[in-house]
């Protein structure tokens, strides 16, 4: 293993190549500085590729991620490693780090995939799309997502059957089975932590009954919904594909909830679950879109008056945390509540539920660093040593955080996060150069 | 008028055994998830609720926490850990010390040293009393089987008959609930029903009655216990029939019993997990009871009691703690209470009033 590793120089390296990491990565390279942005994923863009429009402004999310994402892409600065871990990094003297890279085989090769998707066509393999969080089902060769980058066609091999009719197929030969995993020695001056959230999983509380009943879905696959590359085209209820007529969000799900290990607000689910019942209300105007909060957390700039919108809109707001929800046996769900604002027990029939669920720490953040070495607060979020001073700055000299590797936060901080920390990055280049 | 908020509240509660009620942020999943809440009587958090506030008031004239049978579903479920059922638990010591107008209650709820005091004096009186008819098994075993009578009379005329009626002045007269006379007596049925039964707690959990059954049982055997030892005279009969229904309501007790304060050792359950000394007190001296009337009335039939009158004498002590301190001051009050509290409420119901 150790004879095949190759070793690469870059002035930085960028871990996780969403809008946080992407930022930083720009501003790193355009300042001259040449970067290495690492992402697990087939494509860059992170989570925010895959929203539909964003708050508070409701532009479309794509139309911001998307020339980004290129620019990224296209920068003779950046170079990119998908489908790639940092499985290792250690600081040996100021300005010196050492990373081990392990980059997995996408079995196509990138640069001569034309994403003409014959591939697809022939792919007898038949598995639940993750990019669309299960709503519909892809071929096991197949490219992630319309606005996806690279654009290039990827062969999932836990899937795959060998049948090798997507190698017949393909006009331009670039599928190639003996490709193989790759390893990497990187030199560089400073790394840069973009390593984002996890969503909560919506399995730990059985009592809501998410993969139990058909028709509740949580707030990503409603995002996909209403996204412009969505999969239906129109909004449908998974149980049946019904057009869906009552919709409920329960906001609150793993978030600000002990039992579940998550004491903290998630920081975004009040927003962007105000944003798809405004979205709805224009996709389907004849919905009825209840949202059963604890508070509404309508902080930041603009937030509050998009919050007011939502309400002129029509929307209902329900002070009264969702307790348990049943269903009925034509799909529709039950869903038992205090209303708080009557101090009375109720029960409310919706035909489709939206758990509107938190965010988590990135567990595989902590793997990266030798045992404590890298600092991490009580819920696994990268600890920021001086939360006022440069809340960029971790526990080791030289290495940065940006987005919501430190803790839940929404896009326009993540992006202020990336500013942070790429400044902060460059001026320890610039100190040390100096040195 | 204008209702007065006062946050020490809080404090005197704690001494009744709240856990971290403060940090309610009133999302009412408590409320909804609680199996035994309903549209017309929702709980716990309105109750969380008044007792961060301190409103005395409409908590003494509630029969909510008389309502709750402390399933644990709100406590497991709540994402501030405020422990709502710990809360209910606290409010039905507190207001069993609001209704008890001589305020023992109170003292020996808050105070385990005085309840320790107590439990002395009455063991020490137990001693003079063998020690003044000369340790004569025949004296003591009279006494015994009429103090029981006596106690429980006493108890009835002076502690509970006042205690209900104080009861029933806060939740029904002050809350202004017109009840036509003769509703007192229709609704008898849902006392003793709920007495006897406590058919409520089986909604608790709709797929394992089986904490349910063990209580029925405890409270069947305790009953039939009662009415051996004390109308069939079991330490005294020759009949075959009542010595073995004896022996099995005081095994059955005992076997109940040693179950319920295993569970509360291990704290396996959310209604275990902080138990106070009123509900050790009672779920021991329950099981004493069982285990000691068994040895004395197996004592008798092999004989050995006449040369181990001491046997007795603990017997007796056990007998008049729970006579004296837990029945009338301690958390066998609950079993009265719940049921009348089930009673008004059914009362309330029938009139449509809140």
């Amino acid at each position: 293993m150790n004879k095949d590793k190759r070793i690469i120089d870059y002035d930085a390296l960028v871990i996780g190549a969403g809008i946080a990491g992407g930022e930083t990565a720009l501003n790193l390279a355009n300042n001259g500085y040449k970067v290495l942005l690492v992402e697990k994923d087939r494509s860059i863009g992170g989570k925010m590729i895959l929203l539909s429009k964003v708050f508070p402004t409701l532009d479309c999310a794509a139309c911001i991620t998307t020339p980004k994402v290129s620019e990224i892409a296209r920068h003779k600065n950046i170079t990119i490693f998908t489908e790639s871990e940092v499985t290792n990094i250690t600081k040996n003297v100021e300005n010196k780090f050492t990373a081990q890279i392990t980059k997995k085989p996408r079995y196509v090769h990138v640069e001569d995939c034309t994403a003409c998707q014959l591939c697809e066509k022939v792919c007898p393999v038949n598995v639940r799309d993750q990019y669309q969080f299960g709503l519909i089902g892809r071929k096991a060769a197949f490219i992630p997502f319309s606005i996806a980058n690279p654009k290039a066609a990827a062969i999932d091999i836990e899937n795959c059957t060998l049948c090798g009719a997507c190698e017949k197929v393909c006009p331009t030969h670039c599928i190639d089975f003996t490709m193989e995993t790759e390893y990497y020695e990187l030199h560089a001056k400073t790394v840069i932590m973009a390593t984002g959230f996890n969503l909560f999983d919506p399995l730990e509380m059985p009592r809501y009954g998410y993969n139990q009943y058909k028709n509740v879905i949580t707030s990503m696959q409603m995002e996909r919904e209403i996204a412009p590359t969505r999969p239906y085209n129109t909004i449908l209820r998974p149980g049946d594909g019904k057009v869906p007529d009552k919709i409920a969000y329960v906001l609150c799900v793993g978030s600000r909830d002990k039992t579940v290990g998550n004491p903290i607000c998630s920081q975004v689910c009040c927003m962007y679950s105000i944003k798809q019942a405004q979205l709805l209300m224009g996709a389907l105007p004849m919905a009825d879109v209840t949202i059963y909060y604890i508070n509404i957390r309508s902080f930041g700039k603009g937030f509050e008056e998009f919050y007011q919108q939502a309400k002129g809109m029509g929307v209902n707001f329900i002070k009264g945390k969702i307790a348990k929800i049943t269903e009925k046996e034509n799909g529709n769900l039950i869903l038992r509540y205090e209303d708080i604002n009557e101090g009375v027990l109720k029960e409310a029939e919706h035909d489709m539920v939206v758990l509107s669920v938190g965010a988590k720490s990135n567990p595989t953040a902590k793997t990266i660093f030798d045992n404590g070495t890298l600092k991490f607060d009580q819920l696994n979020f990268i600890a920021q040593s001086d939360l006022m001073e440069s809340p960029s700055k971790t526990n080791i000299d030289g290495v940065f955080v940006a987005g919501t590797a430190s803790g839940p936060m929404d896009i326009p901080d993540s992006i202020l996060s990336a500013g942070s920390a790429s400044s902060e990055a460059i001026s320890y280049l610039i100190q040390n150069e100096l040195a | 008028m204008a209702t007065k908020i006062n946050p020490a509240f809080s404090k005197e509660l704690k001494k009744y055994g709240t856990v971290n009620m403060n940090a309610c942020y009133n999302c009412g999943t408590c409320t909804a998830i609680c199996s035994l809440s309903t549209n017309d009587e929702s709980f716990p958090r309105e109750m969380v609720r008044n007792s961060v506030l301190g409103l005395e008031d409409e908590i003494k004239s509630s029969l909510k926490p008389w309502e709750c049978y402390y399933c644990g579903e709100c406590t497991t479920n709540c994402p501030q850990e405020a422990n709502p059922g710990e809360l209910m638990m606290s409010l039905r010591r507190w207001l069993t010390a609001k209704y008890d107008w001589t305020g023992l209650s109170g003292l020996l709820y808050k105070s385990l040293p005085l309840t320790i005091l107590a439990m002395a004096i009455v063991f020490v009186a137990v001693l003079f009393f063998a020690d003044s008819v000369s340790y004569n098994l025949e004296q003591m075993l009279h006494f015994g089987h009429y103090f029981e009578i006596i106690a429980i009379g006493i108890m009835m005329v002076v502690i509970f008959l006042p205690n209900l009626l104080t009861m029933w002045y806060f939740t029904i007269v002050k809350t202004n609930t017109k009840v036509p006379f003769k509703y007192y007596f229709t609704a008898l049925k849902d006392l003793f029903v709920n007495m006897f039964t406590q058919k409520r707690s089986k909604d608790c959990d709709e797929k394992n009655n089986f904490r349910w059954l063990e209580h029925l049982v405890l409270v069947l055997s305790y009953l039939s216990l009662l009415f051996t030892t004390v109308f069939l005279n079991w330490f005294a009969t020759n009949n075959v029939f009542v010595i073995i229904f004896g022996y099995v309501v005081s095994l059955l007790i005992f076997m109940v019993t040693i179950h319920f304060v295993s569970d509360r050792v291990k704290k396996n359950k959310s209604l275990n997990k902080f138990s106070q000394p009123s509900d050790w007190f009672f779920v021991i001296w329950l099981l004493l009871m069982g285990i000691t009337a068994f040895l004395v009335r197996l004592f008798i039939d092999i004989d050995l009691l006449e040369s181990n009158k001491w046997m007795y004498i603990i017997h007796l002590t056990v007998l008049a703690q729970w006579a004296i301190i837990i029945v009338p001051f301690g958390k066998w009050t609950h079993f009265l209470y719940r049921s009348f509290g089930m009673y008004f409420a059914k009362l309330k119901s029938i009139k449509g009033t809140k």
